[in-house]
C-alpha cells in the first residue's frame, strides 16, 4: 500500500521542526518512521505534512552527566543496544536489544517510541521503573515532564500540538540497584504479549526499594504499586515474590487479541514479574545475567 | 582427455546451487522487477463483510480521479465472461465463481471492484473512492455448521456440501466384531494455515487488441492449469494465452490458484486499450484472500485394535472446509487417499468424506496438500490409542508400520507404495536423538513436576500424482496420468541448453537438471545452461507442467534424462559420421576446446561447436540420411498410470512415496505455557538422493513450516467471519528466532518407480505438526488432556490446562 500524498519538509533544527508543526497544523514528525510509516501506508494516518527530523545535527547521543543519562530524541534503539554507557543500566540494555528486529532497531528512536505511546511499546514500561524525565521543545522554550505524567493514555502524551521530544533524561540508579526487563513475544517483528520491568534496590538481604511495571496489559504501561509494596522493606523470598506476583496480576488489565486471551496475558504478566525479580535480585548481587525478550 | 571430474557421477553430489549466485546476491528477476512501457497498476477494492449482498457499488468518483485509466466491477465483467469452470460434478458446477463478486460477497477480502491507474499510489487513491453498500447475511464460518445448510453460500447449488464420497475397503464390521479394543474419538481438528511465500502474488497482463492475444508475466506456479481456467472464463481460444514465469519467491502451492486475479488483470488491460496492467499483492491481501490450506474436522472416529494394539479397522467422518469457492477443490477430497493408510498396515476402513463451503478465504493446495491433514489424523489416532491402551508410542508404531519386506506395498485403495523402511528410520532417529537418555531425563523432570513429552511423527510425501484420480471426484474430467517435458539441445555455437517446463521457487531445479545432463554427456554441470520457468511459447511444457506436488525429481528429471539421452544419440550419429568411425568407438568428454566427442581408435575428436556447425552452418558435406538430426531434442516423459476405478475409488494414485520421521522433546513451561522444543530430529527418506544439500535444505524448510504451523501460525476468523490474523504481526509466520536446532538424518530406499531411484520430497508431509502434537500429548496425557487440535500455542495450552472440566473426547471399550 502507498500513503496518501503529503508534503515533505526537512527541518534544520528541533526548534524549526516545532515551528513547522504550529505553522502547518495537520503535520507529523518523522523520526525512525517505524510506527508512522506503516500507519501511513495502511492509510490509518494521513498527515498533509511530514516534518523529517532525521537530518538535524546533534539529536542522537547518549551522555552520562552528573548522575543522569541523556538520550537525544533521535537516538536509535540499536545505538542504545550497542552503547557501553547505556549498558550501565542493564534494564535499558535488556529493552534496547530486544525491540523487534535489527531493521526496526536500526531505524526506531527512543523519542519516537515515547511520543507514539503505543500501549505495547517497550520503552515506557522500562523507563517508568527508573526516574525518567522527558524534555519537550516548542519553537519558543522547552520544559521537562516526568515520564509518568508524559504518557496520558494509549497513543496520547502531554505534548502540545506544536511540541516535540528533544531528550530523554534517566537518573542513574544508586549502587546496589539493578533491574531486569522481560518481554514475551511470539516472533521478532511482533510486539510482546506481555512484559515486565523490575528494578530492585537492595540493602544487603533487604529490598530497600522496588519498582515494577507491566507492559502490553493495559492502555499504558502499568506501575504495579502493590507489587512494589509487597517487596519494599522485605527480604526477597518465595513468599514475598508470590505476593508481588499476585499483586501484579491483579493490576494487569489486558485485552484479548491474537497475542493471547485476557486470562493468559494476566497469568503471563505475573510469571514474567517473577522471573524478572529473580534476575534483578541476582544482578543486584553482582551476578552477570542475560535477559531480555523471550521468544515463544 | 578425461579428467578426474569426468566420472559420470554428478548425480548424488552436493553441488552448490547454480542459481545461488543470482538469487543470494539479489540479482534474480521476479515478476515485480518487470517494468513495461505504459504500464498501469491495479488495485482491488475488497469486501469488509464475510457474507453480504452487494446493495450498491458506486465507482463514479474513482473513475474521474486524474490518473485513473478504468474501473471494473463484478457486474460489468459478468456480462462478458463465463464463471470459472468448476472441477466438481453437478450440482456443484452451478457455483458461479467470478473473479470480482457479482451480487454477493462470500468472504472478507473478496474483491468487488478493481481500479487501474497510472501509478500504484493513484490506484490506491482511487480505490478509497469506491463507495459500497452491503446488506449483511448470516455468515457460516464453521464447516460442520455449514453442512446444516441454514445459510447458503451458493443458493443455486442448494447446499453448502460441495462433495461427498465414501471410501470403504476391507471388512470393517468383521474387524470391529473381533476387536480386543475399540477406541472412540469424538472430534479432532486440523487448523487452517498457509505457508506464506516471501513473495506475494504478482501478475502483469497485456491483452493485445491487434491479435487478441493475452500475454502474462506472473508468478503462478502451475500455469498449465491456470490457462485452462482463464481461456474458458475469458472466452478466448486457449492457444491465445501466453504465460511466462521468471524467478518465483516461494509458492508452496498457494500460487496455483491466482487465476482469478490473472483474469481481472487481462480484462483491465483490454478495457485500457491493451496497455499492460500490473497487480502486486500486499501482504494483508495475501493473507486474507489468496489461498489458505485446507481445514479439516474428523468426527466420530472409531478404531478397532487387536490385543497387541495392532489397528485392524477404522471408521470416521471427515469434513473438509474449502472456504468460499472450491477452485482447486474438490480435488483435495481424493488426494488425501494417496496415503489412505498412512504408514500403517490396517486393511479395513470406512471414511465418509465431505467438503463444505464456508465464508472464509478459498483454500489452495498448500504444502503437504490434503495428505498432511489425513496423516496428522492417523498419527493422532496411533498416539491416542497407544496412550489409552498403555503401549509406548515407539512400540505402537513398530507394531503397526508396514514392514520393509512388504514393499512394493499395495494399500487397501490400490495405491502402490514403492519402497520404504519405517522401522529403520525410527532407529536412525532414536540414535541421533539419544532416545534412552531423553527417556531418563524425562522421567527425572516429571518427578520435579515439569511437563515434558517425547513425540514421534511419521509421515509420507506422495509425489508424481495420477491426474486420473480427478475422475474419482468427477468422472467427466478429461485428465489422467502425468507427464512432463524437457528440451535438450546443442545451440548453434555448441552450448548445451536445457529447457524444462517447471517453475521452481528455490528448489534448485537448474542444478539438479544440470547434474543429470552432465552425467549423460560427461561434461561439467557448469557448462550446461538450464532454462527453467514456464513459457507457453517455448514449447517444452506439457499439460501438467509447473512446480507442485513433489514431483520434479521424478517427472521433471525423467524428462530431462530422456531429452539428454535423445540428444546424446543424435550427437553420436553425427560424430560417427564426422570422425569416420562407429558409434561404439566414441567417447564423451572434455578437451582443450571444451566438451567434445573423441574416437578411441584414431584419437581424433570434434567439439560441440564443430558438431553444431555440421547441422547449422557448415552442412554441405552432411549426407541426407542425417538431415533428420536437429540437435534439438524434446522429450515427454509419461507416468505409467491407469485410470483408477472411480466407483470403487481404487487404483494407483501416485508414483513415489518419500517418508519422513521426526522426533521431538517438547516442554510445556509451567509458568508461561510456551511449548518449548528442547530437542528435534528429522530423518528423511526420498530414495536415491540427487543432491544431498538441496534435499537437506528442503527438509529444513519443511520442518520450519511444520513447526510454525504447529505452534505459531493459524488463520483465525471470528464468529462473523472477520479474519483476525491479517498481518504478519498477528499471523506470526515462523522465523529463524523461533527455530530449534534440527538434527538431520537420512536413509535411502531407492524407488523402483523412477529411473534414478529418486522420489519427490519437496512438500515434506508436515511431520512437525504430527510430532509436536504427539509430544504435547505425551507431556499432558497424565493431566488427562488429549491433543485434539493441530494448532497448540501457549495460550491454547494454558486454557486447556486451566479448564475446570476435562473434556472427554476419547473413550475406550476393552473387550478382553
Ligand atoms: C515490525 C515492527 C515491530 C515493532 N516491534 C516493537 C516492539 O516489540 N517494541 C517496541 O517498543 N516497539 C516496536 N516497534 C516500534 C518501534 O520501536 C518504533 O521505533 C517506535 O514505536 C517509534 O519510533 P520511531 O522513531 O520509529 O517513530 P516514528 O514512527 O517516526 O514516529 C512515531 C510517532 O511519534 C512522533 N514522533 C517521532 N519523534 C518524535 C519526537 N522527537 N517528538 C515528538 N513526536 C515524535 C511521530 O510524529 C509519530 O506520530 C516495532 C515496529 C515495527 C515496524
Amino acid at each position: 500500500m502507498y500513503p496518501r500524498a503529503f508534503h515533505y519538509h526537512r527541518a534544520g533544527s528541533l526548534r524549526e521542526a516545532a515551528s513547522m508543526l504550529s505553522e502547518f497544523g495537520d503535520a507529523k514528525l518523522l523520526a525512525g518512521g517505524q510506527s508512522l510509516i506503516p500507519l501511513m501506508k495502511l492509510r490509518y494516518a494521513n498527515p498533509s505534512h511530514l516534518v523529517d527530523l532525521n537530518f538535524i545535527e546533534g539529536t542522537s547521543y547518549i551522555k552520562e552527566e552528573s548522575g543522569v543519562l541523556r538520550f537525544g530524541a533521535l537516538t536509535r534503539h540499536a545505538e542504545i543496544e550497542a552503547s557501553t554507557v547505556a549498558g550501565k543500566i542493564p534494564i535499558i540494555h535488556d529493552c534496547a536489544a530486544g525491540i523487534a528486529d535489527v531493521q526496526v532497531r536500526n531505524r526506531g528512536t527512543i523519542g519516537g517510541s515515547l511520543a507514539e505511546a503505543d500501549p505495547s511499546g517497550d520503552w515506557a514500561t522500562v523507563l517508568i521503573t527508573l526516574q525518567t524525565e522527558v524534555r519537550c521543545q516548542k519553537s519558543q522554550g522547552d520544559r521537562r515532564v516526568q515520564l509518568t505524567d508524559f504518557i496520558k493514555d494509549a497513543y496520547t502524551t502531554a505534548l502540545a500540538q506544536d511540541e516535540l521530544v528533544s531528550e530523554v533524561v534517566v537518573k542513574v540508579p544508586p549502587k546496589g540497584s539493578a533491574g531486569a526487563y522481560l518481554a514475551f513475544k511470539r516472533s521478532a517483528p511482533v510486539y510482546p504479549t506481555a512484559s515486565a520491568a523490575v528494578q530492585l534496590t537492595m540493602d544487603g538481604e533487604t529490598c530497600k526499594d522496588a519498582a515494577i511495571a507491566l507492559g502490553c496489559v493495559g492502555l499504558t504501561a502499568i506501575k504495579a504499586k502493590d507489587a512494589e509494596a509487597a517487596l519494599r522493606g522485605q527480604r526477597v523470598t518465595e513468599k514475598t515474590i508470590a505476593a508481588a506476583v499476585e499483586a501484579a496480576r491483579a493490576v494487569a488489565d489486558p485485552q484479548s487479541d491474537m497475542r493471547g486471551s485476557v486470562d493468559y496475558k494476566r497469568m503471563l504478566a505475573g510469571s514474567l514479574v517473577k522471573r524478572a525479580i529473580d534476575i534483578a535480585d541476582r544482578r543486584a548481587r553482582g551476578e552477570q545475567v542475560e535477559a531480555g525478550h523471550i521468544y515463544a | 582427455m578425461s579428467s578426474a571430474e569426468d566420472t559420470n557421477n554428478w548425480v548424488g553430489k552436493s553441488l552448490p546451487r547454480k542459481e545461488e549466485n543470482r538469487l543470494l546476491r539479489g540479482r534474480g528477476k521476479f515478476a515485480d522487477d518487470i517494468k513495461l512501457r505504459a504500464m498501469l497498476y491495479l488495485r482491488f477494492v475488497r469486501s469488509p463483510y464475510a457474507h453480504a449482498r452487494i446493495v450498491s457499488l458506486d465507482t463514479s468518483a474513482a473513475e474521474v480521479l486524474p490518473g485513473v485509466a478504468c474501473v471494473l466491477t463484478g457486474a460489468e465483467i459478468a456480462k462478458t465472461t463465463q464463471p470459472f469452470i468448476e472441477i466438481g460434478p453437478d450440482p456443484f458446477a452451478k457455483i458461479k465463481d467470478y473473479p470480482l463478486a457479482v451480487s454477493k460477497v462470500r468472504y472478507q477480502g473478496e474483491p468487488v471492484a478493481a481500479v487501474v491507474a497510472e501509478s500504484p499510489a493513484e490506484a490506491d487513491d482511487a480505490a478509497e473512492l469506491v463507495q459500497s453498500e452491503y446488506e449483511a447475511l448470516d455468515p457460516v464460518v464453521d464447516a460442520e455448521k455449514a453442512l446444516e445448510d441454514k445459510s447458503l453460500l451458493h443458493e443455486d447449488v442448494g447446499t453448502n456440501r460441495v462433495w461427498n464420497g465414501v471410501f470403504e475397503y476391507g471388512d470393517v464390521e468383521g474387524a470391529f466384531k473381533e476387536a480386543a479394543y475399540v477406541v472412540n474419538i469424538d472430534r479432532l481438528h486440523f487448523h487452517r494455515f498457509s505457508s506464506t511465500p516471501l513473495e506475494n502474488n504478482v501478475v502483469i497482463a497485456q491483452w493485445n487488441p491487434k491479435d487478441e492475444r493475452i500475454y502474462y508475466q506472473c508468478n503462478n506456479s502451475f500455469p498449465s492449469f491456470a490457462i485452462q481456467f482463464l481461456a474458458a472464463h475469458l472466452g478466448v481460444h486457449i492457444d491465445r494465452i501466453r504465460v511466462e514465469t521468471s524467478d518465483i519467491g516461494g509458492s508452496f502451492g498457494i500460487k496455483i490458484t491466482s487465476y482469478p486475479q490473472m483474469a481481472v488483470c487481462a480484462l483491465a488491460s483490454k478495457k485500457a486499450g491493451g496497455r499492460p496492467v500490473k497487480w502486486v499483492e500486499t501482504r494483508s491481501e495475501h493473507i486474507t484472500s489468496s489461498a489458505h490450506g485446507n481445514e479439516r474436522t474428523f468426527r466420530d472416529t472409531r478404531v478397532a485394535l487387536d490385543k497387541n494394539g495392532v489397528i485392524t479397522a477404522l471408521v470416521s467422518r471427515h469434513i473438509d472446509d474449502c472456504g468460499a469457492y472450491p477452485r482447486y477443490e474438490p480435488l483435495g477430497c481424493v488426494i488425501w487417499s494417496q496415503v489412505f493408510p498412512g504408514v500403517y498396515r490396517f486393511k479395513n476402513a470406512r471414511i465418509d468424506f465431505s467438503q463444505a463451503v464456508t465464508n472464509k478465504c478459498p483454500v489452495g493446495p498448500n504444502r503437504g496438500y490434503s495428505r498432511m491433514q489425513h496423516l496428522w489424523f492417523l498419527e493422532r489416532i496411533v498416539d491416542i490409542c497407544a496412550h489409552k491402551i498403555g503401549i509406548a508410542a515407539d512400540e505402537m508404531r513398530l507394531r503397526n508400520y508396514i514392514l520393509p519386506e512388504e514393499f512394493p506395498y499395495t494399500t487397501p485403495n490400490g495405491c502402490v507404495y514403492d519402497s520404504g523402511n519405517y522401522p529403520k528410520m525410527l532407529q536412525v532417529a532414536k540414535s541421533l536423538f539419544g532416545w534412552d537418555d531423553w527417556k531418563i531425563k524425562q522421567a527425572a523432570a516429571r518427578k520435579e513436576g515439569r511437563l515434558i513429552g517425547i513425540g514421534i511423527g511419521t509421515t509420507l510425501d506422495s509425489g508424481t500424482n495420477n491426474f486420473g484420480q480427478s475422475q474419482i471426484v468427477n468422472p467427466f474430467l478429461p485428465y489422467s496420468g502425468n507427464s512432463q517435458g524437457a528440451n535438450c539441445k546443442l545451440d548453434i555455437y555448441g552450448e548445451v541448453v536445457l529447457a524444462v517446463g517447471s517453475c521452481p521457487q528455490g528448489q534448485g531445479h537448474e542444478t539438479t537438471a544440470a547434474q543429470v545432463v552432465a552425467d549423460v554427456l560427461n561434461v561439467h554441470p557448469d557448462l550446461i545452461t538450464v532454462r527453467t520457468g514456464f513459457d507457453t511459447e517455448r514449447n517444452v511444457h506439457t499439460g501438467f507442467s509447473g512446480t507442485y506436488a513433489s514431483q520434479f525429481a521424478v517427472s521433471g528429471l525423467s524428462a530431462v534424462h530422456g531429452a539428454a539421452q535423445k540428444l546424446k544419440s543424435e550427437i553420436k550419429r553425427l560424430a560417427a559420421f564426422a570422425l569416420n568411425t562407429k558409434e561404439d568407438d566414441l567417447e564423451f568428454g572434455s578437451g582443450a576446446q571444451g566438451p567434445e566427442i573423441r574416437a578411441k581408435s584414431s584419437g581424433k575428436s570434434i567439439n560441440y561447436w564443430g558438431l553444431s556447425n555440421l547441422v547449422n552452418a557448415n552442412s554441405a558435406s552432411l549426407p541426407s540420411d542425417l538431415y533428420e538430426i536437429t540437435l534439438n531434442c524434446r522429450y515427454v516423459w509419461r507416468a505409467p498410470f491407469k485410470v483408477p476405478d472411480t466407483k470403487k475409488k481404487y487404483g494407483s494414485l501416485t508414483l513415489t512415496y518419500a517418508s519422513q520421521l521426526h522426533v521431538a522433546v517438547v516442554e510445556v513451561e509451567r509458568d508461561t505455557f510456551i511449548p518449548r522444543i528442547l530437542d528435534y530430529v528429522a530423518v528423511d527418506d526420498c530414495g536415491t538422493v540427487i543432491n544431498p544439500s538441496i534435499v537437506e535444505g528442503q527438509v529444513y524448510g519443511a520442518t520450519a513450516h511444520g513447526i510454525g504451523a504447529a505452534v505459531m501460525e493459524n488463520c483465525v476468523y471470528d464468529a462473523v467471519g472477520n479474519m483476525l490474523t491479517s498481518t504478519f504481526s498477528d499471523y506470526t509466520p515462523i522465523t529463524a528466532m523461533n527455530m530449534p536446532k534440527v538434527k538431520y538424518g537420512h536413509i535411502e530406499t531407492p524407488s523402483p518407480h523412477s529411473y534414478s531411484g529418486a522420489k519427490g520430497m519437496g512438500e515434506g508431509g508436515a511431520a512437525p505438526i504430527h510430532t509436536i502434537s504427539a509430544a504435547l500429548q505425551d507431556a499432558l496425557f497424565a493431566n488427562d488432556i488429549i491433543i485434539e487440535d493441530s494448532f497448540n500455542n501457549a495460550d491454547s495450552l494454558f486454557r486447556a490446562m486451566a479448564a475446570k472440566e476435562i473434556r472427554h473426547v476419547v473413550s475406550i471399550e476393552k473387550r478382553i
